[in-house]
């Protein structure tokens, strides 16, 4: 093995460790300020996503530059050397690899129909102009933290319950064992990411030259190639993940990867019917607006779509949450869990509070310090309780439900809502009553309700309620901070 | 023919592609600065305008007028106060708000008189507007309202665009005071000079709807949640909007079961058109016409503290 290659899997080992160990310490609530989001903040696909459909580039996404500026001087070393899961999928095809030569020389060949990837792009970021961003659903990297978040770390001891997380972690691992019979097809022929750095590596001033009259034809560079390139014929950089494998292989050495290497001569850019690339476009023009008039996200606000808090209105949230799951996994309580009916088609994945998982830590701000897009707002501490003195930030309201709530229906006393209370003062008050119970028994009962001026709808009532499976107090969305209009109290703006 | 693996990067071909990459790079690099927190999630909102003229010392702040014709009684009272002229200046624009809250038709007395609002579009018209616009968000389905209530032919023969809920414009507005996130009709903010129009009935919760209590047919969805503390919000209602006249249309009242009413052993004939520039003094008049004092209001007396207005009967000056 050549020193490139040690060094390229240096590196995908090192990146994968990081993405892994970041997801990790962010599960473990790991207080120190890593960055946990550094993956996501470098990721062209997000950061154009976000920027076709919400007519802006947030923040620190604007680091998708540096990996854009990588790619025109090295072509898709992104691919070859740091996305994990990329290494992910070349390691299960080279530990499940039974392949003879004359096989591995077949499925390494060129097809057509890897141009897919780049119909997905345009299909997405068509989508995305007209304003449904769904880059997230097949972004590397978005892809591999919703399978972990959702489907690895569930299975881990004390790992939260993620109901639907199988569809997550079935696509994952339908990734990873498709690349045991074709190496990367999820990249060669999927990838919405690599297909837009591909845009970029044509440019590439560093690139595979076959130089010199060595070459004997023996295929041996063809073997190994993670794109499926083909660096023994006509060499197509924007497939090229800079792998070096062929390089490597050469042993009369005429190949290299050299600065500013002669062009190959034919197909730079991959083989695009114009027709299908403009159908896929014009294909997603069409769906996203029916994903939007009849996909049930938009419009009337619903009970259970409580979003985490800071979360940006429906539509603003809806233009810039990649689906990412890192809201999910800082969630110190596990209260959030991914939308797979609640938020409409278009709002698939995208996190939903679910009160009786988990509540919403008054103090805590996790999720919205995480957000790679600032689809939640980061908070400060201060901000979310209304200790600054505005009103503090609400993400819905509890009702009691008279019908199953102990003192008011079962003329039994308990008050675990109130006691959970976090609010200063508490949004949940008792009234004392004296009701007859049987045999003409007083009970002395303290009754909940709910001062719909206090309560920011944490949940933490609904989680702690006693009454089993459906509480006896339950939040609903309305009079969350982010819809002026889900409202039920006209308290004048402080 | 060229030998694709021989030949050696011309210097030509360097400059090229180098050009290309730094191209590529300064595109992505100058999209991205473009873009860059170019817009934020929050949107500020535009404050109400305010339509008032100048007050005139020579002129009474309401004027009312009785007889059978209700086109005529508006002539009068309009011309107490200074003729038309006065409020409306050539090439302007007039918003018209009537009530058309309801699918009645006027004999029931839920929405205001037709010929009144056509008549006030005559007048304006007249007066040199360039545009008069007669709109209002109803509660039932605004086409039945428009074509029941008779307003939507009234007005638009005298020359005014009627403009049906359903296809109204509604932007945010800042109006402190009152809930949080209303919207407001577009073509309100847009105009230069507004008149509302309502019609006197019984309103369960206020006692009275009148002038004030009528800007919540500007107000987009959230506008029933101002119910939980009516008294207040018609105040801050009148606090927030300021029309250049407020014409109280007494030509039919409703006494009972408002504000939709439904039988017409509930309205009374009382053939009486106001106009003002006080919108608290009309909304005395109003009220007087239904036999409420204006004490007996809390609304009014809120709007009085506030210093909207002076409801002091005594300064309507009857015509």
């Amino acid at each position: 093995m050549s020193w490139t290659r040690r060094l390229r899997v240096l590196y995908q080992a090192c990146f994968l460790a990081l993405f892994l160990w970041l997801l990790a310490r962010l599960a473990a609530g790991d207080p120190r300020d890593l960055p946990f989001t550094a993956f996501f903040h470098t990721d062209p696909l997000a950061a154009v996503g976000v920027t076709f459909a919400a007519g802006t580039l947030p923040g620190p996404l604007v680091w998708a530059v540096a990996l854009i500026v990588l790619t025109l001087i090295f072509g898709r070393v992104f691919c070859g050397w740091i996305c994990p899961l990329g290494t992910l999928q070349q390691l299960s095809s080279w530990l499940f690899s039974p392949r003879s030569r004359r096989e591995s020389l077949q499925v390494n060949r060129y097809r057509r129909w890897y141009a897919l990837k780049t119909y997905i792009l345009a299909a997405l970021l068509a989508a995305a102009l007209a304003g449904s961003l769904q880059t997230g659903l097949l972004d590397p990297l978005a892809l591999l933290a919703r399978g972990l978040a959702s489907g690895v770390w569930p299975m881990l001891p004390g790992g939260p319950a993620v109901p639907g997380g199988w569809l997550a972690t079935t696509l994952l691992l339908a990734i990873v064992v498709a690349s045991r019979f074709i190496p990367r097809l999820f990249c060669r022929a999927f990838c919405p990411l690599g297909a837009l750095l591909g845009i970029f590596a044509r440019f590439a001033l560093l690139r595979i030259q076959r130089a010199g009259d060595g070459c004997s034809s023996c295929s041996l560079c063809t073997f190994a190639c993670q794109g499926a390139d083909e660096p023994l014929g006509e060499h197509r950089v924007a497939e090229c993940h800079v792998c070096l494998n062929c390089t490597d292989s050469c042993k009369e050495g005429v190949l290299s990867y050299r600065f500013l290497a002669p062009a190959a001569p034919a197909p730079a850019r991959p083989d695009l019917s114009r027709r299908y690339l403009l159908g896929s476009a014009v294909g997603a023009l069409v769906a996203a607006p029916l994903l939007q008039a009849a996909g049930g996200g938009r419009g009337a606000a619903r009970a259970e779509l409580i979003r985490p808090p800071g979360a940006l209105a429906e539509q603003e949230f809806l233009q810039r949450c990649i689906k990412c799951s890192l809201c999910q996994q800082a969630c110190p309580t596990h209260a959030l869990h991914p939308a797979i009916g609640v938020a409409g088609v278009e709002g698939f994945w995208t996190p939903v509070l679910v009160p009786r998982r988990g509540w919403c830590e008054f103090a805590c701000t996790r999720c919205g310090e995480v957000c790679p897009t600032g689809a939640i707002t980061e908070l400060t501490t201060a901000r979310k309780t209304g200790l600054d003195g505005a009103p503090p930030v609400r993400i819905g309201t509890a009702f009691v439900d008279h019908g199953r709530c102990l003192p008011w229906a079962m003329v039994t006393p308990c008050i675990v809502c109130e006691e959970m209370c976090p609010t200063s003062p508490k949004a949940i008050w008792l009234e004392e009553v004296v009701e007859t119970g049987r045999e003409d028994r007083p009970v002395r009962l303290q009754r909940p309700r709910v001062d719909p001026q206090l309560c920011v709808g944490c949940g933490i009532c609904e989680h702690r309620c006693p009454v089993g499976e459906l509480a006896a107090i339950r939040v609903s969305s309305v009079g969350e901070s982010r819809d002026p209009l889900n409202r039920m109290i006209a308290a004048a703006p402080a | 023919m060229s030998q694709p693996y021989h030949h050696r990067i011309t210097r030509r071909e360097a400059c090229t592609r180098l050009a290309a990459a730094g191209l590529a790079a300064g595109a992505v690099g100058g999209g991205a600065l473009f873009f860059h927190d170019r817009r934020r999630a929050e949107a500020s909102a535009p404050s109400v305008p305010d339509w008032r003229v100048p007050a005139s010392p020579q002129y009474p702040p309401a004027a009312a007028a009785s007889g059978p014709d209700p086109a005529a009684n508006l002539r009068r009272a309009v011309a107490a106060l200074g003729g038309m002229e006065r409020f409306v200046r050539r090439g302007e624009s007039v918003l018209i708000k009537p009530n058309v809250g309801w699918d009645r038709i006027p004999e029931q007395a839920a929405n205001t008189d037709p010929q009144v609002v056509a008549e006030l579009v005559r007048l304006c018209r007249a007066a040199g507007a360039r545009r008069v616009v007669v709109t209002d968000i109803s509660c039932n389905d605004p086409r039945r309202c428009f074509a029941r209530s008779g307003i939507s032919a009234a007005a638009g023969a005298a020359g005014a665009e009627v403009i049906e809920s359903h296809r109204l414009a509604m932007v945010p507005a800042a109006l402190t005071g009152l809930a949080a996130g209303l919207e407001v009709v577009e073509e309100l903010l847009k105009a230069d000079r507004v008149i509302n129009v309502p019609v006197v009935k019984h309103h369960s919760l206020s006692k009275v709807t009148l002038g004030m209590k009528n800007w919540y047919g500007v107000l987009g969805p959230g506008r029933n949640r101002l119910h939980q503390s009516i008294d207040r919000s018609i105040a801050e209602l009148g606090a927030a909007f300021r029309p250049t006249l407020t014409v109280i249309d007494a030509t039919r009242v409703l006494l009972r079961n408002g504000p939709q009413g439904g039988s017409l052993n509930d309205v009374k004939a009382v053939n009486a058109v106001a106009a003002g520039t006080d919108q608290v003094l009309c909304d005395a008049w109003g009220a007087a016409q239904l036999g409420h004092a204006p004490a007996s209001l809390p609304f009014l007396e809120l709007a009085e503290q506030r210093g909207l207005g002076r409801a002091d009967l005594k300064a309507v000056h009857q015509v």
